[in-house]
């Protein structure tokens, strides 16, 4: 099934508009999430067709709403529930359960 | 093909894999069921498809396969240059 990720050539989108002297990352978060993907599949916890696959799976609509770092946190926190490394819950932040 | 020579060379023409798999896949949909020509070799690699559903996979050849815009939008004089696993790929010539 063509996903969501899958526009190349597909009319109907705005023009990618480039941003001179673009940063690396707009945030610090986003710098946070970027070494947490690297250092989860260099320990081996996913690969990075897994985390592509996790990101083109999203609901399209958050899909098509979030920003490039906030699909790969979402691929994140996806996979590592699948994984079985941390509950939902523990990934929002409410270990205690409420 | 996973292991041996090489099924294809430089200059070689091949159609693409028409199907629209059920999960990740890194044949661009623009790019189905199209004929180009193989430019080069680029490495070996698991394919993409099975290690993003925990499969494994021998590594297989990965081919940069040139199209002519117009044969996969319709327009355009330019070329477009796809990376593609040995496994989405058939000789132009055999039928589909």
């Amino acid at each position: 099934m063509s996903r969501i990720n899958d526009v190349g050539g597909m009319a109907g989108f705005p023009p990618v508009v480039e941003e001179p002297d673009e940063p690396p990352f707009h945030a610090d978060w986003e710098a946070h999430v970027f070494a947490l993907n690297g250092a989860l599949i260099k320990r081996g916890v996913y690969d990075l067709d897994e985390f592509r696959d996790a990101q083109e799976r999203l609901p399209v609509q958050q899909y098509l709403a979030a920003s490039y770092y906030e699909r790969w946190f979402a691929a994140i926190t996806t996979l590592l529930a699948e994984k079985g490394v941390a509950t939902p819950e523990e990934l929002a932040g409410d270990e205690h359960g409420h | 093909m996973s292991t041996g020579t090489d099924r294809f060379a430089p200059g070689d023409r091949v159609r693409t894999r028409a199907t629209d798999p059920a999960g990740h896949t890194r044949l661009p949909r623009y790019a189905r069921g199209a004929v180009g020509v193989v430019v080069e070799r680029a490495g070996r690699h698991p394919l993409a498809d099975d290690r993003a559903r925990g499969v494994a996979g021998d590594a297989q050849p990965v081919w940069h396969v040139r199209f002519a815009a117009a044969d996969l939008f319709g327009a355009g004089d330019h070329t477009v240059t796809v990376e593609l696993w040995d496994d989405y790929l058939t000789p132009a010539e055999e039928p589909r």
